[in-house]
C-alpha cells in the first residue's frame, strides 16, 4: 500500500516537472541509450521567445546554439542566442528589451572540470541591440587569425563579433558591412571562390513586419500563419574582401534572383567540381540548391537535379538541413527536416550532380509521421562508421493540439541509427517533450563521442550527453594555410567514410568544426584530405582514439 | 432554391386563359393585366388582375394569373391566397397546384406544398419538399424520377446527394437507437470520428466493433486507415494485412497494404502487394504510381513503365505531374538527359496550370 501511494505521488510530481510526461516514459531509458540528458552546470540560460496572443510569427522560430572553442583552450564552449521580449501588442518600431540581461545572448566558457562559466559580459557580447529579436548563429574564422568569430542573425540587424583572441569580442558589423536586415535565420561561413577567405551566406525567411503581421485560424484558436501569407525574401551572399570587410554580392552572384522562405542552410561540393555549393531549406516553397558555377555566380538548380521536392513532388516545409554523406558512397547527401504528415526527406546524391528523394527508402517516412523537425545532424553517435541522425522536434503552433489531436507542440527528439544507409529509431535517452528548435553537435567532453546541445522555446538548453561506447574514433582539426584556416569545404576521407568540413547545417546553429569519425573496431585510420585549394594530403595508419590537427601542406 | 423554382415558372403558366368566358369588365381587366405582364410591369398587372378577380370572383383563371403575377415578383406570401382560391375553383388543374406548391415551398411550408406538388407531378420540387419535411426516402425516389426527365440537372443532382446523405443519416440514427452496442453501430461511430479527425476515438470504436465481429470485412481496412492518417504505418500495415487475409480479392486492401509497406521503405513487399492490386483492378492510377515508387530503386525500367501508364491515364492532373517528376528522376539516373528534360517540361506544363502563383520562387 505504501508503495502504491509513493508511486502515485512520484507520477504526479514527474508529471509536473516534465510537462505531463508519464513515469513510464521516463522509466523507459534502458542502459543501451546512446545519450543521457545531463544538466549543464553553470548554464542558467532560458530561451525567452515571449509568446503573445497576437501570434507574431517571429516568436515561434528561435533560437540557435553554437559549439566553439573561442579561447583555444581545447574545450568546447557554448554560445546561445536568445530571442527577446515581445510586447503584446508590439509597438512600431518594435523594441525587444535586449539590454535586459534576461534577453542577452550568452557565451559560456567550459571549465576544465566540465562546468561552465558565463563570460557574456566580459567577452563583450551582452548588447544584442534592442531592436533585434534573436534567431541564429554562425561560427567561422573569417580573418584567419586562429580565433573563431561569431555572426548572430536576428529579426532586425545581424551582428558580426570579431574574436580579439584575448577572450573578448568586438562588434565589427558596421565596418564589415554585414548587418543585412529583415528576418535572417540560418547563416554560415564558407569559401565559395576558394580564395582562402571565408565568405558568409545568410538565409532569410520572409518579409514579415509588425505592420503586416496577422494571425490565422478561427478566433477561438488563432495561431501562426503559414509562410505563404507573407512575401518571400531573398538570401544574402557576402564576399570576404580579406581586409575585414565584406561585399554584398547577392545580386551579381545570382543568389538574390530567387526568393523563398529560407530557414536552414548547408554547404558542400555536391558535384565534385571543386567549388562549394549551397543548399537552402525553404519553408513551403521549392528547396534551393545553388550550384556554384566557379566564376562567382550560382545557378539555382534544385528542381532540375532532383533536390527541390519530395519523391511525391510535394513541397517541403524545409526547416533544418544537413549536407553530409549518409551512405558512405563518398558523396554529400541532404537530410531536410519538416512539418508533420510530411516525412523528413533524404536527398540521396546519385553522382553526376543529381539527387533522388529517398525519404521512404531510408526509413524516414516511418520515423517522421506526426513530428516536426528543426535542428538536425548526421553524426556517428555510436562510432560504428555510419552517420546517424539526431533531430530536435516540436511543432510550430503552441496550440496545435486544438487543430489535430495526433500532433503535439512539445516532442522528444529523434535519434535514428544508421544501418547501411537505412535509419531506425533508437533510444535517445530521453522522451521528455520540448518545443525543440536549434541543435549543435560536437564532442563536448573530448571523450571521442558526439554530444548534442539543443534549444527549446521557453526552456533551458538540453545537453544530450553521449554515453560513449567501445568503438574507436578519430577527431580531426583542420588548419588551412593556403585554404581558409578552418579548412571549411575540405573533403576528408577516413577509412572509406567521407565528411565535408563545415560548422554549418542544422537549424540556426553552428557545430564543432572538428571532424569526428567513428572507426568501429579499427584502431588505425587512413586519412585523405582534399583541401579547398585542391591540395591532397594522405596519412596512413593514424592511431585511433585521439584528436589530431592536420595542417594543410604546401603542395 | 428560389432560383430553381423561378427557372421552372414558365412551365406553370396557364395556356387556357380565355377572356371570352368572363364577364366583359373582367375580360378587359384580364387582357390589360396580361398586356402589362408582357411589358414586365408586374405592379400594374397585379392591380388589373386584382380588379378582375373582384369582377369575376369564381374565375380560376383570374386568380391563377393574379397568383402567378405575385410569383413573378417573388412575393410568395401574397401569391398563396389567390392560388389557393384558384385551386378551390379548379381542383384538377395541375398548373395551379404546381404554382401553389412552389409558393408554399418557397416560404418553407413543405408539408403544405407536398399534396399540390404531387397533383402536379412536379417530382423535383416534391422531392425537395419531402426532404425538408424529413422524408428522404420518398425524396430520393422523386429526384430519380425528375432526373430521368432532366438528366444532369445540377440542382437535381445536388438534392439527390443531399437526400442520400440524409437517408444515410436517418439509417445511422436508427441503427444507433435500435442496436447501440452492435459492431455496426461501433463502426458507424468510428467512421464519424474518423471524418472529424478524432483518431483515438475512431480507433476505440473500431476496436470495439472488432471484439464483436473480428471477421467483418472492411473493419480492419478502415481501422488501418485511421492509423495511416496518423502516420502510424506499422500499425496500419498490421490491419491491412489482416484485411487482405479476409478479402484476398480486394484490390483496395492490397493497395493499402502495399502503400503502408511503401511508407515504411519496404520496397519489395510493397511492390508485391501493389502488383497484386493492379492485377485485381488494373489501371488504377494511384496503384500504378505507388507501384512505380516501390520499383524505382530495384527495377527502374519497370518503374518507368508504371509511371508512364499513370501519365497516360491521368493526362494533366496533379498525379500526372508527380509521375512526370518521378520519370524525370528515373531518366536522369539512367543517364537519359533528353528524356528527363522532356519529363520536366511536362511536369512544369502541368504544374503551371495547377499550382497557385505564390509557389513560384522567382
Amino acid at each position: 500500500m505504501l508503495l502504491q501511494i509513493s508511486r502515485k505521488l512520484a507520477v504526479g510530481l514527474l508529471s509536473i516537472s516534465t510537462g505531463g510526461n508519464s513515469f513510464a516514459q521516463l522509466a523507459n531509458s534502458p542502459s543501451q541509450a546512446i545519450f543521457s540528458v545531463e544538466p549543464l552546470q553553470g548554464v542558467d540560460f532560458t530561451l525567452r521567445n515571449s509568446p503573445t496572443s497576437r501570434k507574431y510569427l517571429i516568436e515561434t522560430m528561435p533560437g540557435g546554439a553554437a559549439l566553439l572553442d573561442y579561447n583555444n583552450d581545447g574545450l568546447l564552449d557554448i554560445f546561445l542566442v536568445n530571442a527577446g521580449r515581445i510586447q503584446d501588442p508590439l509597438t512600431v518600431p518594435p523594441s525587444f528589451s535586449r539590454r535586459d540581461p534576461r534577453y542577452w545572448n550568452r557565451l559560456y566558457r567550459q571549465n576544465k572540470d566540465g562546468t561552465f562559466t558565463d563570460v557574456t559580459e566580459q567577452a563583450g557580447l551582452a548588447d544584442a541591440g534592442d531592436t533585434n529579436y534573436g534567431m541564429g548563429v554562425a561560427i567561422g574564422d573569417y580573418d584567419n587569425d586562429g580565433f573563431p568569430d561569431l555572426y548572430v542573425t536576428n529579426f532586425g540587424k545581424n551582428i558580426l563579433y570579431h574574436n580579439n583572441g584575448n577572450g573578448t569580442f568586438t562588434d565589427v558589423t558596421a565596418k564589415a558591412g554585414v548587418a543585412a536586415g529583415g528576418w535572417s535565420t540560418s547563416a554560415g561561413f564558407f569559401d565559395y571562390d576558394n580564395d582562402g577567405k571565408l565568405d558568409l551566406f545568410v538565409a532569410r525567411y520572409l518579409d514579415w513586419t509588425v505592420s503586416n503581421s496577422k494571425t490565422c485560424g478561427p478566433a477561438t484558436r488563432s495561431t501562426y500563419c503559414p509562410p505563404g501569407e507573407f512575401p518571400a525574401a531573398s538570401n544574402i551572399l557576402y564576399h570576404n574582401r580579406g581586409d575585414g570587410t565584406f561585399e554584398d554580392v547577392s545580386v551579381p552572384s545570382g543568389i538574390a534572383a530567387k526568393k523563398g522562405h529560407g530557414l536552414g542552410v548547408a554547404f558542400a561540393d555536391y558535384d565534385g567540381d571543386g567549388f562549394i555549393d549551397i543548399f537552402v531549406a525553404n519553408d513551403v516553397t521549392n528547396q534551393f540548391l545553388f550550384h556554384n558555377n566557379g566564376n562567382g555566380t550560382f545557378t539555382e538548380s534544385a528542381l532540375d537535379v532532383g533536390a527541390a521536392l519530395t519523391s511525391d513532388g510535394k513541397m517541403l516545409s524545409g526547416m533544418g538541413v544537413v549536407f553530409q554523406d549518409y551512405d558512405n558512397d563518398g558523396l554529400p547527401d541532404l537530410l531536410v527536416t519538416q512539418l508533420p504528415h510530411q516525412p523528413y526527406v533524404a536527398f540521396h546524391n546519385e553522382g553526376k550532380g543529381i539527387f533522388t528523394a529517398q525519404e521512404l527508402e531510408t526509413g524516414f517516412g516511418a520515423l517522421s509521421g506526426t513530428v516536426s523537425g528543426w535542428g538536425v545532424g548526421l553524426e556517428d553517435f555510436d562510432n560504428d562508421g555510419w552517420k546517424d541522425a539526431f533531430i530536435v522536434q516540436g511543432h510550430v503552433f503552441d496550440n496545435v493540439e486544438m487543430y489535430d489531436s495526433t500532433l503535439r507542440y512539445r516532442e522528444p527528439p529523434l535519434l535514428a541509427l544508421n544501418h547501411n544507409g537505412r535509419f531506425e529509431r533508437a533510444n535517445a535517452g530521453s522522451q521528455i517533450p520540448v518545443a525543440g528548435r536549434g541543435a549543435a553537435f560536437g564532442d563536448l567532453r573530448n571523450r571521442g563521442s558526439v554530444d548534442v546541445i539543443a534549444t527549446s522555446l521557453g526552456e533551458h538548453p538540453q545537453l544530450y550527453s553521449n554515453r560513449g561506447c567501445k568503438n574507436h574514433w578519430l577527431g580531426i582539426t583542420l588548419r588551412g594555410t593556403k585554404s581558409n584556416r578552418d579548412g571549411f569545404g575540405a573533403r576528408v576521407r577516413v577509412n572509406g567514410q567521407v565528411r565535408f568540413a563545415t560548422a554549418s547545417g542544422s537549424y540556426l546553429s553552428s557545430s564543432d568544426k572538428r571532424l569526428h569519425f567513428g572507426l568501429g573496431s579499427a584502431t588505425k585510420a587512413n586519412v585523405e584530405i582534399t583541401w579547398p585549394s585542391g591540395i591532397h594530403q594522405r596519412m596512413q595508419d593514424v592511431t585511433a582514439d585521439r584528436f589530431i590537427t592536420v595542417e594543410e601542406s604546401p603542395q | 432554391m428560389t432560383h430553381f423554382f423561378l427557372s421552372l415558372l414558365f412551365f406553370a403558366l396557364p395556356q387556357s386563359a380565355d377572356p371570352a368566358a368572363l364577364p366583359p369588365e373582367a375580360a378587359v381587366l384580364l387582357r390589360s393585366g396580361i398586356e402589362a405582364e408582357n411589358h414586365h410591369d408586374e405592379d400594374t398587372a397585379i392591380a388589373a388582375f386584382r380588379k378582375a378577380s373582384d369582377a369575376a370572383p369564381n374565375s380560376a383563371v383570374v386568380f391563377f394569373r393574379l397568383g402567378s403575377a405575385y410569383m413573378k415578383k417573388r412575393d410568395y406570401f401574397s401569391a398563396v391566397a389567390p392560388l389557393k382560391r384558384a385551386a378551390e375553383l379548379s381542383p384538377e388543374a395541375p398548373a395551379v397546384h404546381q404554382m401553389l406548391g412552389f409558393a408554399l415551398l418557397s416560404q418553407g411550408y413543405s408539408n403544405d406544398a407536398i399534396p399540390h406538388l404531387e397533383k402536379a407531378q412536379e417530382y423535383g420540387a416534391l422531392g425537395i419538399a419531402q426532404l425538408q419535411s424529413g422524408h428522404p426516402e420518398e425524396a430520393l425516389a422523386n429526384f430519380q424520377l425528375a432526373l430521368a426527365k432532366s438528366p444532369g440537372d445540377p440542382d437535381l443532382l445536388y438534392y439527390l446527394s443531399k437526400a442520400s446523405t440524409s437517408l444515410a443519416s436517418q439509417s445511422v440514427d436508427k441503427l444507433l437507437a435500435t442496436a447501440p452496442d452492435s459492431a455496426r453501430a461501433h463502426q458507424v461511430l468510428a467512421q464519424h470520428y474518423f471524418s472529424i479527425k478524432s483518431y483515438p476515438e475512431a480507433r476505440k470504436e473500431y476496436e470495439a466493433a472488432l471484439v464483436q465481429r473480428p471477421d467483418l470485412p472492411g473493419l480492419r481496412l478502415e481501422l488501418g486507415q485511421v492509423f495511416a492518417a496518423a502516420s502510424r504505418w506499422s500499425e496500419a500495415e498490421d490491419q491491412f494485412r489482416a484485411e487482405v487475409k479476409l478479402q484476398p480479392g480486394s484490390a483496395e486492401a492490397a493497395f493499402r497494404l502495399g502503400d503502408s509497406s511503401l511508407q515504411q521503405g519496404k520496397m519489395n513487399e510493397a511492390a508485391t502487394e501493389l502488383q497484386r492490386s493492379n492485377e485485381l483492378s488494373p489501371n488504377m492510377s494511384e496503384t500504378l504510381y505507388a507501384l512505380g515508387r516501390a520499383l524505382a530503386v530495384g527495377d527502374p525500367q519497370a518503374a518507368a513503365k508504371s509511371f508512364t501508364r499513370v501519365t497516360e491515364i491521368e493526362k494533366d492532373s496533379p498525379l500526372a505531374a508527380q509521375a512526370f517528376l518521378a520519370l524525370a528522376g528515373l531518366h536522369r539516373k539512367l543517364g537519359s538527359s533528353p528524356l528527363a528534360d522532356r519529363d520536366m517540361q511536362e511536369y512544369r506544363r502541368i504544374t503551371a496550370k495547377t499550382q497557385p502563383p505564390e509557389h513560384s520562387n522567382d
